[in-house]
């Protein structure tokens, strides 16, 4: 049994990618596969033509860190630490000092409006808090894909659509955005329209919103999801696109040998 | 926590009882020593004289002669049936070896042995068999009356007196003429394969090697024996008080990582390389098992400080026992994780954040 059958996607930079389905379709699969949290069983996934479902564990973590930022329906925020610790726990594996980490993490909170909690125990906070100061970890770090789960899964309408203002600031700034949902109205706030059904990508389209008109759709005959382009956003550290740019002269070393 | 404590009471607690041990086995074994004459010798090697060079010799605590035990029927009144016991001569010094702890009278002096008065010490068991509640009364060796002059309930050394009793060895001279002697000597501690060595030449210098000198075994090597063979088994306790030790902590560790599957898919999710989270988890459970290991042993050192002022023992402990456990118990914290944490790493990552 295969959760999710042969499928081509492309995202480009920029893009604000809503993935829907019923429950069970296989959308976080999908989700997870772009992420790097879950290895393919066949097929090919491109990132700057790197084909990471070939690549090591330690250089899936290593590009995952670099290159994504999740937002999960349960937070996954750490109890026992201040919101301003989990923050800082976005960065922890990105080779920043401390201090650097602290000065981003409050930087993030402020960008979120959760200045004023830094210090705040996170069982203490609204759900709507809990799910800022995630998507303040997840920028942390400057990743160059945004990943959300059911985002607003567990939040109010009000505070659904703060986090959902909050996702789209995000991505006027310049991120890219893919936002698994399957509330109709949260899904009209993505520019582009995944519906997995079964396991498979049945339909892409576009979201009807007059300024939205670039986007790209390649379907290819094999399984194959490539990321392409440039990262416009700026990375501390050895970024995602230097990495990819060494993983991939390794690897071609390494096939040549 | 508790591995550490049990391995530092257990050998804190030993190496204290072991002093113990060893002071009580000094003063009361190891301080007497026999001289008997080779089977078939006559009484001609035993001299007073000869016995007094004895005493004057450096360590010797009381020399004297015993007229070994026979068996022998002692009535409460001449025409009573006899009660047959283990009766023996000694004199005033070889009664002061043995220790006769007298509950009742007193023990008989040189007066008695030396003009040979008819005076009896009877072990409180006898005296209880034949009838005599106090001193002063009498008891019959055929038709032979002997005054009941002490009752003691117990000896420090020669268990044997207490089967029956004990007369002037002058007095038991005449009634077993032919009953072989001996010479019994207490010592300073320390002292007793000395005097063994020295005894036989000074009380027959003619032929020293008729006689033979029964002494206890060297007690420093003893000692050193019993020691070993204490710490020993402490040593295999605290091994196995150690090992359940590490199956707690492995029980804790796997149970703690397991609470925190979702927190490792976490950090895997930012980025986090397998060997980062193993690193981590395995860091945790050492310090874990090194903190533990401090607290047992601060535990471990009260209790054997409490037990030993309680007991008005002096106690025992040597600090490498303290860093030893420390020590051993960041390892076990160590190993202990060495499972847990590789079968948390192996778990992939949108696994662990889904439990």
């Amino acid at each position: 049994m295969s959760a999710l059958k042969p499928t081509s996607l492309d995202i480009e930079p920029g893009d604000y990618l809503v993935v829907t389905g019923t429950s069970g379709s296989g959308k976080s699969t999908l989700l997870n596969l772009i992420g790097l949290l879950d290895t393919p069983t066949g097929g090919r996934y491109l990132i700057h033509g790197v084909d990471v479902a070939r690549v090591s564990e330690g250089e899936r973590c290593a590009i995952r860190g670099r290159m994504f930022g999740f937002v999960f329906q349960a937070f996954h925020l750490l109890p026992a630490r201040s919101a301003l610790e989990n923050v800082e726990m976005g960065m922890l594996y990105n080779g920043r000092s401390r201090l650097e980490r602290r000065r981003v993490a409050m930087d993030a909170l402020a960008r979120v409006g959760l200045a004023d909690r830094i210090d705040a125990d996170p069982r203490s906070l609204s759900g709507g808090e809990r799910q800022r100061v995630a998507i303040a970890r997840a920028v942390a770090g400057s990743p160059r894909v945004l990943l959300c789960d059911e985002p607003t899964g567990n939040l109010d309408s009000v505070n659904t659509r703060a986090v959902l203002d909050l996702i789209d600031e995000l991505h006027r700034d310049g991120l890219t955005v893919v936002l698994v949902t399957h509330d109709e109205d949260v899904a009209r706030r993505g520019k582009r329209r995944v519906v997995v059904h079964d396991g498979q990508v049945v339909e892409v389209s576009r979201v009807a919103r007059a300024s939205w008109t670039s986007w790209v759709w390649r379907p290819h005959a094999s399984g194959r999801a490539t990321w392409s382009g440039n990262a416009r956003r700026p990375c501390c550290g050895i970024g995602a696109d230097h990495y990819l740019r060494r993983l991939a002269r390794c690897l071609g070393r390494r096939r040549s040998s | 926590m508790l591995g550490a404590a049990s391995f530092v009471v257990t050998l804190g607690l030993v190496s204290t009882l072991e002093r113990q041990v060893s002071d009580a086995f000094d003063l009361r074994r190891a301080t007497e020593v026999r001289i008997e004459a080779s089977p078939g010798m006559d009484r001609s090697w035993h001299r007073e004289d000869r016995l007094l060079r004895v005493r004057a010799l450096n360590g010797v605590e009381s020399a004297g002669w015993r007229v070994m035990p026979i068996e022998i029927g002692l009535t409460r009144l001449p025409q009573n049936p006899p009660v047959n016991v283990q009766l023996m001569g000694a004199d005033p010094q070889a009664v002061a070896v043995m220790g006769p702890r007298v509950v009742a009278g007193r023990a008989y002096d040189w007066f008695h042995e030396t003009t040979e008065q008819k005076v009896i010490m009877l072990a409180k068991p006898m005296a209880d068999r034949l009838g005599v509640p106090r001193p002063g009364g009498a008891v019959f060796v055929g038709d032979t009356a002997f005054t009941v002059i002490g009752i003691y309930d117990a000896v420090e050394r020669r268990p044997e007196a207490m089967l029956g009793g004990m007369v002037p060895a002058s007095v038991m001279a005449g009634i077993a003429p032919t009953t072989p002697t001996d010479v019994l000597i207490s010592t300073v501690p320390g002292a007793a394969q000395l005097i063994a060595e020295q005894a036989p030449v000074v009380l027959w210098p003619e032929r020293p090697s008729a006689l033979r000198a029964i002494a206890p075994p060297d007690p420093r090597t003893l000692r050193r024996e019993i020691e070993g063979n204490v710490t020993r088994s402490s040593l295999i306790l605290s091994a196995v008080a150690l090992i359940i030790g590490a199956v707690s902590i492995a029980n804790s560790a796997t149970a703690a990582i397991q609470a925190r599957t979702a927190e490792i898919g976490l950090r895997r999710a930012v980025g986090g390389r397998p060997v980062h989270v193993f690193a981590q988890l395995l860091g945790e459970t050492t310090a874990l098992g090194f903190l533990g290991g401090f607290v047992g042993v601060c535990a471990g050192v009260t209790v054997v400080a409490v037990v030993c002022l309680w007991n008005r023992w002096a106690p025992v402990l040597d600090l490498w026992v303290a860093a030893v456990a420390v020590v051993a118990s960041a390892t076990t914290g160590l190993l202990a994780g060495l499972w847990p944490a590789r079968r948390a790493v192996r778990v992939q990552p949108v696994s662990a954040l889904q439990h």
